[in-house]
């Protein structure tokens, strides 16, 4: 597949609209509440039955943080009382000793993922206590390529700390930066410097990490192509694995702590592409590859390979090598998708708790998906992940006439065929390397409930 | 690779209905019939025989040991798992049952099941009264012997297992029978879903559950096979017939 990212100002400008970012398919808007507890236990159940159970994800969310980022669209609770950390812990680990024995002992972790919030708003001991838990109730594969990473807020975190993460196993950090210039530091209430951010990255260079992970954001309240410039310079210098450069989603009416953003500071349409062109230009002449979306890593990392070998997939964690495993999610708004299923823990604290006190899994809505589900979400995980789409495979794999069956959706391809973005002969569907930064576009006609007459509002965030 | 190259794996074939004219595709006697050149009259002699029931969904009974006795049924479609529970309570799969297969032959005997007929999937029946369908075999000498063929099947087929083998010759013997079986119906024999679940292929073959695993796990990797959620795929039957040799003799 081209690694490249082809940069086309006029046809990102024209494609710049909201849509999903199908880190699954259904979107989560589709769950519904109908999925309860008994349904969660009956998909575990069937997950143990296939012939070779899948492997297992865990994914644990740790939600709080010290101080409220303004662009943030997580679910996160402000506060710096440490007690609520361990009130969190003590119900957190009730939760795994009522998930895992759902699933049966003989299927491996091969990864295990905390996010935020701010993991390490937990101490280390506390941290250590939730690694112990799930090793008490999962086993933990031995391979190498095991996967167990976390998200660090770098303004909180010391290399003593590394240290002890490392000692749990941890071998992949991901680091939150967005930009280093003063005043976008100012605006968004994350005041963060180049020192403690490359002390951080230097510790976990020092304990063996064998990945690490930085998040920049373009599009943020008084951002400017000399700033993030900078920003990138920096970055690029100290040669993170793998980078992921978001697009600021600013949307107020969903997420409260985006009110306080002054609007007037945030960059037009125009800036904010030249932005992410600077960021392309920047990454791609340093030697990182495109894996898709807004991923970056470096040709030697395990993402890189497994792109050129179509291997790759992609799960609510984002881009993995780790093909098809079952993802238990944990903790308050955490999803899991097993077998045929995706399911979410409810959004708010209170509920959650209330749920583990007594003593109930705490399913908030999911959903079974369906055979046209399948179909789709397969396919959109081929367009965002390899690529290309081979009709034949898909049809036999689905039983269906792909021309038929996805008559409407090729249709409202027509246009994006005619711009370019990809290429459709019967045999594949192919994207071009024009069309790889609009794959959401490309996925998007092939999304069943975005086409409904009933279809709500859209509340998505922008491509670009 | 083309479309067209491609054969469609159905995975819960749907058989045609059959009527006074024509079996249904899936018919356990229609071959039988057909080779002895039964004429449309004498097909449609068998045909009032029969009674289609269904569809039963997942998880229901289609008979419990003790009941009394009346039909034996084919599958039409899904699969049928047959069981007994020891004295302790504990489930011993007997065998399973794929479209166009028979159930109930074990009963004749003693005139009550003497076991337990649960649906894995969506299931279909043809069931027939013995004792007419025992008149009628009579008069035709074809319906007699499948019939003869069916039994000693039946018998055949508990003995299987019961030799001394290692995990990788039991599991081998069930997938190239199973592989055999779809065959038969005209089925591919290299592509289906293993519709029955990991533990009751275990309970079946007499192996723990992850041995099942381990063993289908390391067949992948010897490339005998694939094996994505419920569907398989054999890339070498040749090879995993070899393995299956000493259990299946002939």
């Amino acid at each position: 597949m081209n690694t490249t990212a082809r940069f086309d100002a006029d046809l990102l400008r024209r494609y710049d609209r909201q849509g999903p970012r199908y880190t699954s398919y259904p979107t989560a808007p589709q769950f519904s509440e109908a999925f309860d507890e008994d349904a969660y236990r009956d998909v575990a159940r069937r997950s143990n039955d296939d012939p070779i159970p899948r492997r297992l994800s865990l994914y644990a969310h740790m939600p709080f943080c010290q101080s409220p980022c303004f662009y943030c669209g997580c679910n996160r609770i402000i506060t710096r009382d440490p007690a609520r950390a361990e009130a969190y812990l003590s119900r957190l680990v009730r939760e795994v000793s009522m998930v895992a024995p759902l699933f049966d002992r003989d299927r491996d972790v091969v990864q295990l993922h905390l996010g935020g919030g701010t993991p390490n708003f937990f101490t280390a001991a506390q941290l250590r206590e939730l690694v112990d838990c799930l090793h008490r109730h999962f086993h933990f594969s031995e391979r190498a390529d095991r996967d167990i990473s976390i998200e660090l807020d770098p303004r909180f975190v010391d290399a003593d700390s590394i240290a002890a993460l490392a000692a749990m196993g941890f071998n992949r950090a991901s680091l939150g930066v967005q930009d280093f210039d003063p005043q976008v530091q100012a605006a968004v209430n994350r005041v963060q410097s180049v020192e403690q951010t490359l002390a951080v990255v230097a510790a976990c260079r020092q304990n063996a990490f064998s990945s690490i992970n930085i998040d920049l954001i373009y599009g943020l309240p008084g951002q400017n192509a000399a700033g993030f410039g900078r920003t990138l310079d920096i970055v690029i210098a100290a040669r993170p694995d793998r980078l992921a450069v978001y697009s600021y989603a600013h949307l107020p009416q969903m997420f409260k702590a985006q009110r306080q953003i002054d609007e007037t500071l945030l960059p037009d349409a125009e800036r904010k592409l030249g932005l992410l062109q600077l960021a392309i230009e920047k990454l791609t002449a340093a030697g990182y590859q495109y894996i898709g979306m807004d991923h970056f890593a470096l040709p030697a990392d395990e993402l890189s390979v497994a792109l050129e070998r179509g291997s790759l997939h992609r799960n609510f964690m984002g881009y993995t090598t780790h093909a098809e495993s079952d993802l238990i999610g944990l903790g308050v708004s955490a999803i899991s998708h097993i077998g045929d299923s995706y399911s979410q823990n409810p959004r708010d604290l209170s509920l959650w708790e209330h749920a583990i006190d007594n003593g109930r899994l705490p399913v908030w809505r999911g959903m079974q998906m369906g055979r046209d589900d399948l179909a789709r979400a397969e396919l959109i995980q081929r367009l965002m992940c390899q690529g290309v789409v081979d009709i034949a495979a898909l049809e036999s794999r689905h039983d269906l006439d792909f021309g038929a069956y996805f008559r409407a959706d090729l249709v409202r391809l027509h246009p994006l065929v005619a711009d370019g973005l990809v290429e459709y002969d019967g045999e594949e569907l192919r994207v071009t390397s024009r069309g790889r930064m609009l794959v959401r576009n490309i996925a998007a006609c092939f999304d069943h409930y975005l086409h409904q007459p009933t279809a709500q509002p859209l509340r998505y965030s922008r491509v670009i | 690779m083309n479309s067209a190259a491609l054969s469609r794996v159905r995975h819960s074939p749907i058989v045609d209905d059959g009527d006074e004219l024509r079996f249904c595709t899936t018919c356990a006697f229609s071959e039988a019939c057909l080779s002895q050149g039964y004429d449309k009259s004498a097909l449609g002699e068998l045909h009032v025989l029969v009674e289609h029931v269904g569809p039963y969904r997942e998880g229901d009974h289609l008979f419990r040991e003790g009941d009394p006795f009346t039909a034996i049924a084919a599958v039409r479609a899904g699969t049928v798992k047959t069981y007994v529970l020891d004295e302790s309570g504990r489930e011993q799969v007997l065998g399973f049952f794929l479209p166009g297969e028979v159930i109930g032959l074990n009963a004749i005997h003693q005139a009550r099941y003497p076991c337990n007929a649960i649906a894995l999937d969506t299931v279909a029946l043809c069931r027939f009264s013995f004792p007419r369908m025992a008149v009628l075999a009579s008069r035709m000498p074809g319906l007699q012997a499948q019939l003869f063929r069916l039994l000693s099947m039946d018998i055949g087929k508990a003995a299987l297992l019961a030799g001394d083998y290692s995990a990788d010759e039991r599991m081998a013997a069930f997938l190239v029978s199973l592989s055999l079986r779809y065959a038969r119906r005209g089925f591919s024999p290299t592509r289906f879903r293993l519709t029955m679940a990991r533990t009751d292929m275990a309970n079946y073959l007499r192996l723990a559950a992850e041995t099942v695993s381990r063993v289908l796990r390391r067949f992948q990797d010897d490339g005998l096979l694939t094996v994505e959620r419920r569907e398989l795929e054999i890339l070498d039957l040749p090879r995993l017939q070899g393995l299956a040799r000493s259990v299946l003799r002939d």
